[in-house]
């Protein structure tokens, strides 16, 4: 739930509750304040009655409007009464209400009870009116308020959301650190302040780490070229004997992989530094043909039948980073396939995908693209291939997934 | 005039010819090729001038930027080995002074950092070639052969081994005059080899040079033995000796020795 919804659902509830409560306590003050105007009207009537009755010594004539009525006959009880009620219309063709002073008068030796009412309608009219304005009135307030504050609001926390923007944006690794402005609000300053040390304090420690990386890396290549060369060297004597030529043979293959993995961690880095920022639009479909013709006798080599089903697909990225993924997902299969089996190709819609084999059912999704993670029981490989290619689709704008499906592993490309 | 830092045996035979149509150079020219290595790694500049040496090159060594520059200007090389970082300046620089200089030394630059942007900066400033560590001595060998090549005899060359003759221009090869119909990766192969007579070649060097950075897609180097048994044939067929050994589990060495 939004903070404006939340407030605004608390605030309505209140204002409508107080709103409400008012316009019934108003309705009912308004409607004796006007019962008690018409009771001192009838007084009035009542008086006038009560001094005509002195002076002439027999009740007054009575004259009927339309909104008052006077009757009187005798009263069956000899005393004084005096008693206002509300009453229906006497007349039943008429739903109105009458506001009645019954009062009891001695005229000539005779107790005469009086019948003073006044219709109410007028009353009930204007009552109604007051209130149907008064509750516009207050709607119109309401609304208002909705409106200022929900205004207000939005302008109050523009700062907080202003932030919430710039670190949504950030990304650890991206050159820009989002800057966090003045505000006048206290609370808002504090919380930016705090945002961007926190934020500077993880780029330069990620920066730290990848430099760390990348400086490792590149301080092993000298020691790497020093001891294979030495090896070059090595291998040049005539004298040695088979054992001490494997032996040799064991170093050589450690540090060729020493160096793959080198290579690969600064390929790493670098794909993250995006320093392959150039791109231009690859055509897939026939760098597909390239790479099967080039791997044609790697994979004849294994037994392995490659079949391919592509259509043209053009995408708009780095070429050596088109290149690389490709090599790395074509290589990844071609590993992982078991001799004598196949693996297809597929590029349609946007979609790459490439399909192997495999003996040992399937992956764990969560861990195979994770660097270092072996997939199998080869230590051939130094488990880097499919971080690479994630990485390569996370610079590009593409999207890698992996499936299981009828015994095979299924690595997809989606190009956006 | 300072004395070289190191010097090791000169290149006494001289199997190596180049033939330039029409024209004969100066014999000095093709017989003493010095070659410069300039690397403060001091361990791998001797390794490197070890396995230059005893080729038809005279390999001279700075391990410094200030001993490079010197020997830089005093003499001519053929080729230059350059390390682009030195601890006491950058290879980089030398480079642009040889060509203010408009020395005619080809320069092959070893680097630690393998960018693209490295790469085009050391070529744009006048580098023939750039090979990133670590590598395998045979590739450096066949790199720093194929600039002098290219220095020495302009486009148009023929490279004689024996009674093999390699057109390097139409990638042909004749065995004995006659052409012989090799495929793009065998010539490549043969090219390999003379560049690294008389050197045992690894199986893994070989494998890289011809497959590049997808050559980690084969578990094993069997690949490598097709190719190799195909140019061996092709070659002995055509009425060559057989110059191809494999030595135990490493690699092969092309060698007229018998």
């Amino acid at each position: 739930m939004k903070l404006f919804t939340r407030y605004f659902r608390i605030n309505l509830i209140a204002t409508l509750s107080i709103f409400l409560l008012a316009g019934i306590a108003f309705y009912y003050v308004l409607w004796f304040l006007m019962i008690r105007q018409v009771d001192e009207d009838l007084r009035i009537e009542q008086r006038e009655i009560e001094t005509y009755a002195a002076k002439y010594q027999r009740p007054p004539e009575p004259v009927n409007v339309k909104d008052q009525r006077i009757s009187f006959e005798i009263s069956p009880n000899s005393e004084r009464l005096h008693r206002f009620s509300t009453i229906q219309s006497p007349d039943r063709n008429e739903r109105e209400n009458f506001r009645q002073l019954s009062f009891t008068l001695p005229v000539g030796g005779q107790w005469i009870l009086f019948k003073v009412s006044k219709s109410l309608e007028a009353t009930e009219h204007m009552n109604r009116s007051v209130i149907i304005v008064t509750v516009l009135t207050l709607m119109a307030i309401l609304l208002v308020n909705i409106l200022i504050n929900r205004w207000q609001l939005r302008r109050l926390w523009q700062p907080f959301y202003s932030t919430l923007h710039g670190v949504r944006q950030f990304k650890l690794g991206k050159k820009e650190i989002p800057q966090f402005g003045k505000t006048g609000i206290d609370e808002f300053n504090q919380l930016n302040e705090t945002m961007d040390n926190f934020i500077r304090d993880a780029d330069k420690e990620y920066y730290l780490l990848k430099e760390f990386t990348e400086n490792a890396s590149h301080e092993l290549q000298t020691p790497l070229a020093v001891v294979r060369s030495t090896l070059d060297v090595l291998a040049q004597d005539e004298t040695m004997q088979e054992k001490q030529s494997n032996a040799l043979q064991t170093a050589y293959g450690a540090i060729q992989k020493m160096a793959k993995l080198n290579q690969s961690l600064l390929l790493l880095s670098k794909i993250e530094n995006r320093q392959f920022a150039e791109t231009s639009l690859i055509n897939f479909e026939k760098l597909i043909g390239e790479k099967m013709s080039e791997w044609q006798e790697l994979w004849q080599g294994r037994n392995l039948t490659v079949r391919s089903e592509t259509q043209p697909v053009f995408v708009m990225m780095n070429p050596y980073l088109a290149e690389i993924m490709l090599n790395n997902l074509l290589g990844n299969a071609a590993r992982h396939a078991a001799e004598g089996t196949e693996i297809n190709i597929q590029l349609k819609e946007e979609i790459l995908s490439v399909s192997n084999y495999g003996q040992n059912g399937p992956l764990d999704p969560d861990k195979l693209f994770k660097r270092f993670s072996k997939g199998g029981q080869s230590s051939d490989q130094n488990g880097l291939g499919l971080s690479i290619i994630r990485q390569i689709a996370e610079v590009s704008g593409s999207w890698v997934s992996y499936e299981w499906e009828s015994g095979r592993h299924y690595f997809k490309i989606r190009f956006k | 005039m300072q004395e070289p830092a190191a010097r090791f045996s000169i290149a006494t035979e001289f199997t190596f010819t180049f033939v330039r149509y029409g024209q004969r150079r100066d014999i000095f020219n093709l017989l003493v090729m010095k070659v410069l290595i300039i690397e403060d790694e001091k361990a791998l500049a001797d390794s490197i001038a070890a396995y230059l040496s005893s080729e038809q090159y005279v390999c001279e060594i700075a391990y410094n930027y200030t001993s490079a520059r010197v020997k830089v200007s005093d003499y001519d090389y053929a080729c230059i080995v350059l390390d682009i970082n030195l601890p006491d300046g950058s290879g980089l620089n030398l480079l642009k002074e040889l060509k203010s200089e408009h020395k005619e030394d080809g320069v092959l630059i070893i680097s630690a950092r393998n960018s693209l942007d490295d790469r085009l900066d050391g070529l744009n400033k006048g580098a023939d070639d750039y090979l990133i560590k670590p590598f395998h001595l045979s590739e450096l060998a066949a790199r720093v052969s194929a600039i002098i090549r290219r220095k020495s005899f302009g486009g148009n060359n023929l490279l004689q081994f024996e009674n093999l003759q390699l057109n390097i221009t139409d990638k042909t090869v004749k065995v004995n005059e006659r052409i012989i119909d090799l495929t793009r990766k065998e010539y490549d192969l043969l090219l390999y080899f003379i560049s690294n007579k008389n050197k045992v070649i690894n199986k893994g060097a070989i494998a890289e040079h011809l497959w590049g950075d997808s050559m980690d897609m084969a578990d094993s180097y069997d690949f490598i033995y097709t190719h190799i048994k195909n140019l061996r044939k092709k070659l002995i067929q055509a009425g060559s000796r057989d110059y191809l050994k494999s030595v135990y589990g490493l690699g092969y060495k092309f060698t007229e020795r018998p």
